[in-house]
């Protein structure tokens, strides 16, 4: 192995941690402003133009809170409990491509941290890993608001996981790939929400409760549960979980983005033009790709994908936890699995014949599949026979 | 020594301790944890080994799923420092005995078949690639596939003893 | 306008001679019973009589006299006017009146409060213990020669207070732990709170069967610092995983002892100390006030403020059930989306407050015979504005909003609250009620002030679910506009008061029961005065306590989420729960 792709994995590293770090601070703020129009107020606007620079008061402020570590606490899980959850939140993003294989200095960069075949699957361990710290919060809290919280977040994101990991399989199986940077390849043409838009927003939802926002945000549920699994956190334990939670938020924006949304390619309707990531730019004597531009289209689609989560935090109710339960597994995972068949048939089809034009199976059925699912939902809220007590 | 020698010693340091960790401990909570380190160690060696595949399986199975599920049942049952439960007269060492039976037996499968294996041979070249996968789904989906059903249909059967047994009749 | 009580329908004498007779004393009312046969009685007046809803039940210490008397208000809920029967006892300890909790649960916790307050033991009480006072505490502190801490006079104005060059604090003459008593053997370091065990003992404890599957319970404890309990209130609740097993309510963190304040101030003193009740609507506290007190002194109200009276107590109830549907959301985890669209209407009503009133929490607006003062200049404008065009299609835009969030209607629909019989047994009045399908309400029942000229309906929902509880709130706004904008059409010019404003009136021997619909049930005030310038006593019934006592009853079997809407939808403010 030679130097320079230490320096390269270095700079590609730093590169993700510092994106993910600062897009944390400003996801927060960006957050409280959207949140606070949809709230017909004005939201944070005094630390610098725009408010700009609150994110740096909120962090001063935490930096110098105290910290406070319960008397009958398990001290040595309490204190690594918030490290264990924001590590995966980082690593996570590890693998998620942020630009197309390109030529620099002579070499062959791939702008992913790691380029591995079972990126998928690297993904689906790492998300299966995060629900350790937010059990182990709970449990070492010595906090019944706390124990139940993460009680609740484990059975939660374990339900959820089946659909996520189903979730995935679509993916892969419209792209022929488990790995991300050939499935943002395979969505040159056409996204794969558009293949299936039914698996992409089953994704959506199922990553909303993977990162435990609103409105699955059981683990927390402030009015019954105080804050849940951080009841007892304070200071910078308490904003580790917090970063914890955004930059999740982010990494699974990405990953949505990856999978269903084309990545880091460019809009469908720039493709071809001078605007595409594969597009090579004379100006002057030099000549390159436009590499660049994939940064950018993956910040405006998790940009959007963001303001949805916020959105949906604005406006919905938390659903009862019972509900929560039986929505994953009644309803989550047998239209994802019906999803993901219709996935592979479709695909087999296509193959089959030799024409893509096939694959418009796969949204037709789906659709289908998903309305169904909406009618099944539908009756039962209407059937509810009101519960005698 | 090269860099995966100093890595499978590290691993395999951190492995034993890590198991020895989970039988030692007095809290159940401590113990899973333990067990956890242990899988992800094991999987850092099926990455050595070049079977991607199978590590970060190992990953997603055992220490995010299952694992999970055992801390969960500790934590509801509240039974992280239950007193041992009844032991058999000899139990520990009957088990001392057999696990000295097993390492013999693995030793001496090591050392007489290592003529015939020679290297373990490195199947990256192989293992490393979306072929991999293809021929793990081809082996399980054809040629192992009445197997792969029947643990399918064991599963379920053991899943739906288990709610059946746990359901409490409505109003009780 | 006060509206007569009248007994003459119904002769209790007549139907148990012996054991009831006639209260004869002047400026008095209604029956008494005998304290043996009140059982008897009671069912009678409950079976036969249809006098079905308990309301108030409450004690007076007649020191003087030496007798203790309890008193109990019953109405039916078709309408009509009060029966008040009375129990007399010798006021020598044991204190004992049989409960009547076997007739109407709904008297649960008043009569614990009257044992808490007054030491009037209830015999066959299924949990009789202190409810507003902490479990430490020496005495029953509304007994006529129980001293508070500090004590100096029987009334107020305290002549230490009095402006006459010298002003002397009760605290400087009386150092501290001079005046303070305390139990008998009390140490302050070895006590143990028994309460708490009592409390824990009370939560039905989860038998576990044999053979079966051994399930642990957990209990929580929510509150008093909770971000749901809306205030310091505290419920320890028993869990079975997410399952309410059982419940108790816990109060009094914010107890202050308003009726004894409330004896020791003047008649008007009191009127700015209703505005401390429910925080949120001072107006109609003040509006309950007024019409028990005006109902002693037998005095009309200036027409023009009988209009007045009504467009405030109305514009309280829209910006009341405004915060409640907002606050709802919150409960729900609706991230202040709702509760800040509907602040934004309540400012504008505070506003219309502030201008009349001068405040805009804390009105102190009502006098006995009218209001303190006129409509300043253009504020009629500004409600017209508001009731003919603002608020109607702002009612409108949070209706839809929420009544079609899909995942609102997954939490709230099929949820039961209570229906129609228990809320009925349990003595719920207000919005509570009505959801579950029993057209009560005070305004329609037992019309006060000017409700009766008014065009509007009681408006019901079938279900008593949560879903319900919310719609009927919305329903309630539409019907309080629509009253709204008849009274801003009709209010006629002329004098806010009968008779000139003075600082000390005189009120007559006698005792009142003067309620109002506030915007969360009955709010009520029983005044008894014997012709001094201080009520003898003065109690109030207010709605948020005693739609409590059902909570346990509506939440088991619900869940954890559950609990929290439901403690939501009754819409309780500590303020007046805890007086």
């Amino acid at each position: 192995m030679d130097w320079t792709i230490w320096v390269e994995w270095l700079i590609k590293s730093l590169f993700v941690v510092f994106a993910l770090l600062t897009g944390f601070a400003y996801l927060t703020l960006y957050e409280r402003r959207a949140l606070a129009k949809i709230q017909v107020r004005i939201g944070p606007n005094r630390a610098g133009w725009q408010g700009l620079l609150q994110p740096v008061a909120d962090a001063v402020k935490l930096i110098f809170k105290e910290e406070l570590t319960p008397a009958k606490a398990d001290k040595l899980v309490f204190f690594w409990a918030p490290i264990i959850t924001m590590v995966p939140s980082i690593v996570i993003a590890a693998v998620i491509p942020f630009g197309p294989t390109t030529t620099l200095f002579g070499r062959t960069i791939v702008f992913s941290v790691a380029n591995i075949n079972v990126g998928v699957l690297f993904l689906m361990a790492v998300a299966s890993i995060a629900v350790y710290g937010i059990v182990l919060a709970g449990w070492s809290s010595n906090n019944k608001y706390a124990m139940l919280g993460g009680l609740r977040s484990s059975a939660q994101m374990i339900s959820y996981e089946l659909s996520l990991g189903l979730g995935f399989v679509t993916a892969i199986l419209l792209g022929n790939s488990m790995n991300l940077h050939d499935i943002v390849d395979a969505q040159r043409n056409v996204w794969f929400a558009v293949v299936q838009p039914v698996g992409a927003l089953i994704f959506m939802i199922v990553t909303l409760a993977e990162v435990n926002r609103a409105p699955f945000d059981m683990p927390e549920a402030e009015q019954e549960l105080t804050a849940g699994y951080h009841s007892e956190y304070s200071g910078m334990k308490f904003a580790l979980f917090f970063m914890a939670e955004y930059q999740k938020m982010i990494a699974i924006s990405m990953i949505a983005a990856t999978l269903f949304f084309g990545g880091y390619r460019e809009f469908w309707f720039l493709k071809d033009t001078f605007l595409s990531v594969d597009a090579i730019w004379n100006i002057g004597p030099w000549q390159f790709q436009a590499w660049f531009l994939g940064p950018i289209y993956m910040l405006l689609k998790v940009v959007v994908l963001l303001f949805f989560m916020i959105w949906i935090r604005a406006t919905w109710p938390r659903i009862r936890y019972d509900r929560l339960m039986s929505f994953g597994w009644k309803v989550l995972l047998p239209l994802s699995l019906a999803v993901v068949f219709i996935s592979a048939v479709g695909v087999l089809v296509a193959q089959q014949f030799d024409n893509n034009w096939y694959l418009a199976i796969i949204p037709i059925f789906s659709s289908v599949a998903g309305l169904v699912a909406v009618g099944f939902v539908d009756q039962a809220l209407r059937r509810k026979s009101y519960a005698s007590h | 020594m090269s860099i995966d020698l100093i890595l499978f010693l590290i691993l395999a340091v951190v492995a034993v301790a890590t198991a020895l960790g989970m039988l030692l401990s007095k809290n159940a909570v401590y113990s899973a944890l333990f067990l956890v380190l242990n899988f992800a160690a094991i999987a850092v060696f099926y990455l050595l080994l070049g079977a991607p595949f199978i590590a970060i399986s190992q990953v997603t199975v055992y220490a995010g799923a299952i694992m999970v599920l055992f801390l969960f049942v500790i934590m509801l049952l509240g039974a992280e420092t239950l007193a041992p439960s009844k032991v058999l007269r000899g139990q520990g060492w009957a088990a001392f005995g057999l696990a000295v039976v097993l390492v013999a037996e693995t030793v001496y499968l090591l050392v007489s078949r290592h003529a015939a294996v020679g290297v373990i041979a490195r199947p990256d070249a192989f293992l490393n690639t979306m072929d991999s996968l293809r021929e793990i789904g081809k082996a399980l989906f054809i040629q192992y596939l009445l197997p792969f059903e029947v643990t399918s249909i064991l599963l379920l059967v053991a899943m739906v003893g288990a709610i059946v047994l746990t359901r409490r009749e409505k109003g009780g | 306008m006060a509206t007569p009580t009248t007994t003459a329908t119904l002769d209790l004498a007549a139907r148990f001679p012996g054991a009831v007779s006639a209260d004869a004393r002047p400026g008095y009312k209604g029956w008494i019973v005998e304290k043996d046969k009140l059982i008897e009685v009671a069912t009678a007046i409950r079976d036969e009589f249809g006098y079905d809803h308990l309301t108030a039940v409450t004690g007076v210490d007649y020191l003087p006299e030496g007798k203790m008397e309890v008193v109990y208000h019953a109405f039916k809920t078709t309408g009509g006017p009060v029966l008040t029967f009375k129990v007399q006892v010798p006021r020598v300890d044991p204190v004992e009146v049989p409960s009547v909790t076997s007739i109407w649960p709904g008297a649960e916790f008043q009569e614990r409060e009257a044992w808490d307050l007054l030491g009037v033991k209830f015999t066959n009480h299924p949990d009789l213990r202190r409810i507003l006072l902490w479990e430490g505490f020496e005495g029953h502190p509304l007994r006529k020669d129980w001293k508070e801490a500090f004590y100096e006079e029987d009334a107020k104005p305290f002549k230490s207070r009095w402006p006459e060059g010298k002003h002397v604090m009760a605290e400087e003459k009386n150092p501290f732990k001079d005046n303070i008593n305390f139990p008998k053997d009390f140490d302050p370091e070895q006590w143990v709170p028994e309460g708490e065990a009592a409390l824990y003992g009370a939560l039905a404890r989860y038998q576990v069967q044999e053979g079966s599957l051994k399930t642990d319970h957990i209990v929580i404890n929510m509150g008093p610092q909770h971000p749901s309990t809306h205030g310091v209130f505290r419920a320890a609740v028993t869990v079975d995983g997410e399952t309410v097993v059982s419940l108790k309510p816990v109060m009094g963190y914010l107890h202050r002892n308003h009726d004894k304040i409330g004896e020791r101030n003047t008649f008007l003193q009191n009127m700015p100390f209703t505005d401390r009740l429910d925080y949120f609507n001072s107006m109609s506290n003040n509006f309950g006030y007024a019409v028990a007190v005006e109902k002693l002194m037998n005095i009309q109200v200036a027409e023009r403020a009988e209009y007045i009276r009504v467009i405030m107590a109305e514009l309280s109830r829209i910006q009341n059930h405004l915060v409640f549907i907002g606050m709802l959301g919150n409960d729900l985890g609706m991230m202040y989306t709702p509760a800040l669209y509907a602040f934004e209407e309540r400012e504008l009503i505070l506003d219309i407050f502030e201008a009349v009133s001068g405040s805009r929490m804390m009105c102190n607006y009502y006098r006995f015979g009218g209001v303190v003062r006129d409509l300043p200049e253009g504020v009629l404008e500004k409600i017209k504005g508001l009731v003919f065009e603002r608020l109607p299609v702002k009612a409108d835009e949070l209706d839809r909003m929420l009544t079609e969030n899909e995942v609102f209607v997954a939490r709230m629909k099929g949820v039961k609250v209570i229906d129609a019989e228990n809320a009925i047994r349990y003595s719920i009045t207000g919005p509570v009620l009505r959801a579950a399908g029993v057209p009560y309400d005070i305004r329609r029942a037992d019309p006060y002030s000017i409700y009766d000229r008014f065009d509007f309906d009681i408006p019901t929902r079938p279900n008593g679910d949560l879903m319900d509880n919310y719609l009927l709130r919305l329903d309630e706004i539409r019907q309080s506009l629509r009253i709204l904008q008849q009274a801003v059409k009709q209010i006629p010019e002329g004098p806010v008061m009968t008779g000139k404003p003075q600082y000390q009136v005189r009120v007559p021997a006698g005792e009142s029961y003067g309620r109002v619909e506030s915007p969360k049930g009955e709010l009520a005030f029983y005044v008894v005065s014997n012709g001094k310038p201080n009520p003898f006593r003065y109690h109030v019934r207010p709605p948020s306590f005693v739609n409590i006592t059902a909570l346990e009853k509506m939440c088991v079997g619900t869940k954890i989420a559950d609990f929290i809407a439901i403690l939501g939808v009754i819409d309780i403010v500590l303020g007046e729960l805890d007086r």
